[in-house]
């Protein structure tokens, strides 16, 4: 033992010196970030879709939210507001289910979301948390699932569950089908496979007994540029032995394909079962029903309502206490309360309603789970309201402007397009976004110097212009001229503004077009660059048994287009189709570069070109497969105008996360941020190696990225969770080798701005919404530690040049990066004791522009860094008139502190006086003299009664006195000459109050004394004015 | 000399740690032994903490009482007043009205609360079987940067809004020296309600055998220790509602 703990000391004695052995330090996540944090900023006031809606079984105040890109949200208060519960996973959510003997720690999780538009994320397993969802595991066995549409559990046997999986969308799957565990998801066996293109969309149990199953299999398919729902592999099946064996149920459905199949059993009576059906006559669509159990079935209504887009609408749902009551999703959902022989849209909400939910004691509250968020409706249905708090918007793209602070802008899946401030006072509220398109929003950019914006809904049907100062639209699309072909156009069509001309606006289809005049009259500048297959051209016969010709589809298009901040002639174009070509004279010639991708699979998707900053060569590429059922990452670099490429990506990168955009840092080449299905990883070495970035940030389909030049921010459209920013990067340029190795380094820092601003912010009737987290206009202090400060004490102060201390500040003590903030505060003055609190004991003033130095002490160690400070240049006072008013707050704050070493001194004197009264012996008299005239003194300097609401006292001087430093301090103007006049009353009113102090201490103080010395009654114990004003 | 002292101390941690891993209660006892030991934890009947706490250029004086028993005490210092922020002798527990600067009483329900999980003191994974809690090691995570042991701790079930809920925190020790670093725990009630706050521990030093973290930092507010005084000698009517002598004082 002696022996081991000897070797032991001896390595941990050694550790320290190890690092001469020049070991490349690779720190990875949140090692190297610390607490460097994403700030989410919403919006949610047009929220996102909602996949899935669970509410618990006993409890009317839980229930919870899967959502289609933005996880699992919880709400705790009946569906007012929801909290976020599974951002250390997979954000594409496809059911959330209770364990009906445990709801309140058993939350089984499936992902990927089952309505399967063309924009879905992709799944990443099964996963259960038996804390009540703060703590999620991962269920083995689900890897390739995809999509998990259905979780069962028997309510007399937790450890027997059924799990629904739909399976890949894009390919073959065997994952697809039925599964079941008896040993609550130790061991799983699959008990109902068709093919490996027919998953289970639905899974149900009867709730009177288990052992009654019932489950859809659909057999579908999606590609980038088409979709197609049913076949002969589709069909109903029910078993009655817990999945042993499983029987078609179909009696009285027509013959021949069937696409996807919506199933509900009514909780109570299980002999009677709802399904909507897909199939090939368009008569027999919508409504049927079962009044035994699923033995035959009757066709009841195929209103549109019934049969519109049934693999983004096949929920039916019953009134757990009337099985007369049927709600069915739909563009607008659907009510029914004659058993299903008539339905009736339910009230005005967010349109695209996938899943609904009964309140569990009064079916008048309903709740709804649409494209634009949870909707609860206290009216059985006729009309609701939305949940404010859920942002979980999903942007396709975002860009910024210069403002101070800059704006946000980006369309959003089914929202429009949206900008919005990155800070706003009291928070980003919903009232600070503001609505720039209709329909399906994608790329919204910013005229480079105008107030004017551009914006698009699908396939450039409309492109807006927009006067934001005289609030005019022009819709701008470029249409097609004699001797065009058909024009081609994304459903998220490419726009780009120049760098170089602000008027200049490129858009494109098959074709580059370019507008001098911000779009009034267009130029084809380019050939078709795609590869024009014509088999990826008729989207007029997509959907399968039913047509699904939203333009959604439309393929071999352009996806991408970048000009180069270097030279307004070099413009490259990414194709959908995998083309990637380049000009460099202007559109005169186009370099089709594609084959020379290596390693990038034939008509792989090409997301996004970032034309850099660092050559004019120099490009990155990310491509992206998953239509084509290939999710992995690519990612390409580019120094030579396209001639030859290197991959960037390293198995760091999860292997399922593809890529759909890339960022440069516009400083350091080798620093980049890469935006991908899971989330957003960071590299500080061009590609080395990347880090997953988690520090708040859940792993979010981050579909793009935008670096804000003058905050260094790192902006983030994602698919699911709004629009999360990344304050001010500019550390992780600094990061090498070097830093890493060093015990403590402080990173530099421009001057700090002391903002002057000092509105208002009205937070009025917000108390449920979302509210976007600003950024911090206090200045940063970062540093980087290389170890976790755990042992012994570690300080961080301000002090001025001269090494008086300004501050001390809470110290972060991570291993990695941590960041400080400094609101440019001193400390707050000593007030004088009192009954009641004055706003001038809480007031600390700002330091004056100038050099300051960090100082952070760790053990014996002491580390400093100079900081800078600046004045607002956004000012409305004069540096001479500034220098008056941090000149008087001096002044104040001293007199204030004068005072309260006055008050202390009075009630030391009082203490020793009521010492010798209550003794009761010699002194008595004088005692008692002293102590009168004190408090009379004591009663006009400071408050002696009332409290700190309507029963406060009228003001004494201290009160008075603390009010003008207060206000002297706080405000960014100069001094007034009103405050001026109030200051020089005061001060005369402290000097007479002196003068009274003085005349007491040298006549009954100098008496009381005297008695003391006389009977031997000690001394008054007084601290220096040093010791008193020392706190801490 | 005090901070050689620590670095040894520190360096025996490592030493004594064991290489491999690790159930709950190997995690607890390394954690027990390297800040003092269970005799000495055990032995302990209370601590007065003083120390301060920073807030937007103010620096607050606090005291914190913690003994044995449960009572419990935070007085701060607010421009010469010291005022009891939160205080429980073992019944009653109460705060101060910052209107009117009157102790009021908390509803029954915080009260039952505080009273159904009493063994926190001096941690709550002292004896924490007896006390009736539950651990779990749930696996390794980062946090702060560094490699922890995540522990799951459950305490006795609390009231919330009139519904019962578990108790359940988790604390996250240093893989390289076994203590706590930080630890989670949902917040139970208001709009912030199922969201994690988090408290870190650092700046642990040495008090006549027994190691205590003299920073901590609860929801981005910290306090640093100034001195941490072991089994204070109290007159326990610190800890009682003043009730209606403190109006007729006022």
């Amino acid at each position: 033992m002696k022996k081991a703990l000897y070797s032991a000391l001896l390595i941990a004695f050694t550790l320290p010196f190890s690092g001469i052995a020049q070991e490349e330090i690779q720190l990875k996540g949140k090692q190297l970030f610390g607490d460097m944090k994403a700030r989410h900023i919403g919006p949610a006031l047009m929220s996102g879709r909602i996949n899935d809606l669970e509410v618990h079984p006993t409890n009317s105040r839980i229930m919870y939210a899967g959502t289609a890109g933005g996880g699992v949200w919880k709400s705790s208060d009946g569906g007012a507001t929801y909290a976020p519960i599974f951002d250390e996973h997979v954000q594409s959510i496809g059911v959330v289910s209770l364990d009906p003997t445990n709801p309140d720690q058993n939350i089984w999780v499936g992902t990927g979301e089952t309505w399967t538009r063309n924009s879905v994320s992709i799944g990443d397993g099964l996963f259960k948390s038996t804390d009540g969802g703060n703590n999620f595991k991962e269920v083995p066995g689900f890897e390739n699932s995809e999509r998990i549409t259905s979780i069962e559990i028997n309510p007399k046997n937790n450890k027997e569950i059924y799990v629904g999986v739909l399976g890949e969308l894009w390919g073959d799957n065997e994952d697809r089908g039925v599964y079941k565990t008896t040993d609550g998801g130790e061991t799983w066996k699959k008990i109902l496979y068709v093919g490996p293109s027919t998953g289970a969309s639905d899974v149900i149990m009867d709730p009177n007994n288990p052992n009654v199953l019932y489950a859809s299999m659909w057999q579908f398919r999606r590609s980038g540029w088409g979709f197609s729902s049913g076949g002969l592999n589709s069909g109903l099946y029910k078993s009655t032995n817990g999945g042993a064996t499983w029987a078609k149920i179909q009696t009285g459905f027509p013959a021949g394909k069937l696409g996807r199949i919506a199933i509900a059993v009514a909780p109570s009576d299980s002999t009677i079962l709802y399904s909507v059906l897909e199939t090939e006559d368009p008569k027999k669509n919508g409504l049927w029903k079962s009044t035994n159990a699923g033995a035959s079935w009757e066709h009841l209504n195929n209103d549109f309502g019934l049969v519109v887009r049934p693999f983004y609408f096949s929920r039916i749902v019953i009134d757990p206490k009337n099985p007369d009551i049927v709600l069915k999703g739909g563009l607008n959902g659907s009510i029914s309360r004659d058993g299903g022989k008539t339905f009736k849209s339910l009230g005005n909400m967010h349109s695209d309603i996938h899943d609904l939910a009964f309140h569990i004691n009064d079916s008048d509250v309903i709740y709804s789970g649409t494209d634009g968020g949870v909707y609860r409706s206290w009216n059985g249905g006729t009309t609701f309201e939305i949940v404010e708090n859920l942002p979980i918007s999903q942007f396709y793209h975002i860009s910024v402007d210069n403002a101070e602070p800059y704006n946000v802008y980006g369309g959003l899946q089914d929202n429009g397009s949206w900008y919005g401030p990155s800070s706003s006072p009291g928070g980003v509220n919903a009232r600070d976004w503001n609505s720039v398109g209709y329909g399906d929003g994608f790329r919204v950019l910013k005229h480079p110097t105008k107030n004017i914006v551009y914006s698009e809904m699908q396939g450039a049907e409309n492109v807006w212009r927009y006067d934001v100062d005289r609030n005019r639209t022009k819709t701008i699309q470029p249409l097609p001229e004699k001797g065009d072909a058909e024009l081609r156009f994304n459903w998220n069509a490419p726009m780009a503004v120049s760098e170089h001309q602000p008027d200049r606006f490129y858009m494109a289809s098959q074709f580059v077009h370019v507008s001098e005049d911000m779009g009034d009259t267009w130029k084809i500048i380019s050939p078709d660059l795609t590869t024009n297959d014509k088999n990826k051209q008729d989207q007029s016969s997509s959907g399968g048994l039913s047509v699904d010709n939203s333009g959604a589809e439309n393929h071999t298009t352009i996806f991408t287009i970048a000009e180069s901040p270097l030279d307004e002639k070099i413009i490259w174009v990414g194709t959908d189709d995998g083309n990637v070509q380049v000009t460099k004279n202007g559109g005169k010639s186009w370099d089709n570069v594609t084959k020379n991708l290596t390693g990038i699979p034939a008509n792989t998707w090409v997301y996004h070109i970032e034309a850099s900053v660092h050559g004019k060569g120099t490009a990155y590429a990310v491509f992206e497969g998953h239509t084509s059922g290939d999710m992995k990452p690519y990612a390409m670099k580019t120094t030579d105008y396209g001639k030859t490429w290197k991959s960037i990506i390293t198995p760091d990168i999860q292997e399922n996360a593809f890529v759909r955009n890339i960022q440069e840092d516009y400083v350091n080449e080798d620093l980049l941020f890469l935006g991908t299905e899971m989330g957003l990883y960071v590299t500080i070495n061009g590609g080395k190696n990347w880090s997953h970035f988690t520090n708040n940030m859940p792993p979010v389909a981050v579909h793009f990225i935008e670096m804000q030049k003058q905050t260094n921010d790192i902006v983030m459209g994602t698919h699911g969770r709004g629009v999360i920013i990344i304050d001010d990067i500019s550390p992780l340029r600094e990061l090498n080798q070097q830093v890493l190795a060093e015990d403590v380094h402080f990173f530099d820092s421009k001057p700090f701005v002391m903002v002057e601003d000092s509105g208002f912010a009205g937070s009025f009737g917000a108390e449920t919404q979302f509210v976007g987290q600003n950024k911090s206009t206090a200045g940063r202090i970062v540093y980087y530690l290389k170890k976790r400060h755990t042992f012994g004490k570690m300080t961080l102060e301000v002090q001025d040049m001269d090494g008086n201390v300004m501050t001390k500040l809470d110290a972060g003590k991570s291993k990695g990066i941590n960041v400080v903030n400094w609101a440019f505060n001193t400390r707050n003055p000593v007030m004088a004791a009192a009954k009641t609190f004055n706003n001038g004991g809480f007031t600390s003033p700002r330091v004056p522009e100038g050099q300051y130095k960090v100082v952070l002490k760790k053990g014996k160690n002491s580390y400093e860094k100079v900081i800078e400070t600046k004045y607002d240049a956004s000012s409305i006072t004069t540096v001479k008139e500034r220098k008056e008013q941090e000149a008087l707050t001096q002044e104040l704050f001293n007199m204030v502190e004068d005072l309260a070493y006055m008050v202390y001194e009075i009630g030391e004197m009082q203490t020793k006086a009521k010492e010798v009264i209550d003794a009761n012996g010699a002194g008595k008299a004088e005692a008692q003299n002293l102590w009168d005239t004190l408090e009379a003194l004591r009663t006009d300097l400071v408050i002696t009664t009332g409290d700190n609401y309507v029963a406060a006292a009228d003001p004494e001087l201290r009160e008075r006195m603390g009010d003008v430093y207060s206000k002297v301090a706080t405000n960014y103007d100069r001094v007034s000459g009103s405050v001026r006049k109030n200051y020089e009353l005061i001060q005369e009113d402290f000097s007479k109050e002196k003068v009274r102090y003085e005349k007491i201490k040298d006549k009954e103080g100098k008496k009381f004394m005297k008695v003391l010395e006389k009977n031997n009654l000690g001394a008054i114990e007084m601290k220096t004015k040093a010791e008193f004003l020392t706190k801490d | 000399m005090k901070t050689v002292k620590t670095l040894f101390v520190a360096l025996l941690v490592l030493a004594i740690a064991p290489m491999t891993a690790q159930t709950a209660d190997e995690i607890i006892n390394n954690y027990i032994e390297n800040t003092g030991g269970a005799e000495a934890w055990n032995a302990l009947t209370g601590v007065k903490m003083s120390g301060s706490a920073n807030a937007q250029g103010m620096t607050i004086p606090v005291d914190i009482y913690n003994m044995k028993d449960g009572k419990t005490l935070v007085s701060i210092d607010l421009q010469g007043q010291t005022m009891t922020q939160v205080a429980f002798d073992g019944e009653t527990m109460w705060t101060t009205n910052f209107m009117t600067m009157l102790p009021e009483k908390s509803d029954a329900e915080t009260t039952a609360n505080m009273k159904a999980n009493l063994g926190n003191f001096p941690t709550p994974f002292l004896n924490y079987k007896e006390k009736g809690y539950a651990v779990e090691f749930l696996g390794k995570e980062t946090k702060e940067g560094v490699e922890t042991f995540k522990i799951q701790l459950t305490q006795k079930p609390i009231m919330v809004d009139g519904v019962e809920e578990p108790t359940i925190s988790y604390f996250y020790f240093d893989t390289e020296n076994y203590v706590p670093i930080m630890s989670e725990s949902a917040i139970p009630s208001g709009p912030m309600k199922g969201q994690m706050a988090s408290q870190m521990f650092s700046d642990y030093q040495e008090v006549d055998g027994l190691y205590f973290p003299f920073s901590m930092t609860m929801s981005g507010q910290g306090i640093t220790m100034k001195e941490i005084v072991l089994n204070p000698e109290l007159d326990m009517k610190l800890f009682a509602f003043p009730g209606e002598a403190a109006a007729d004082k006022k």
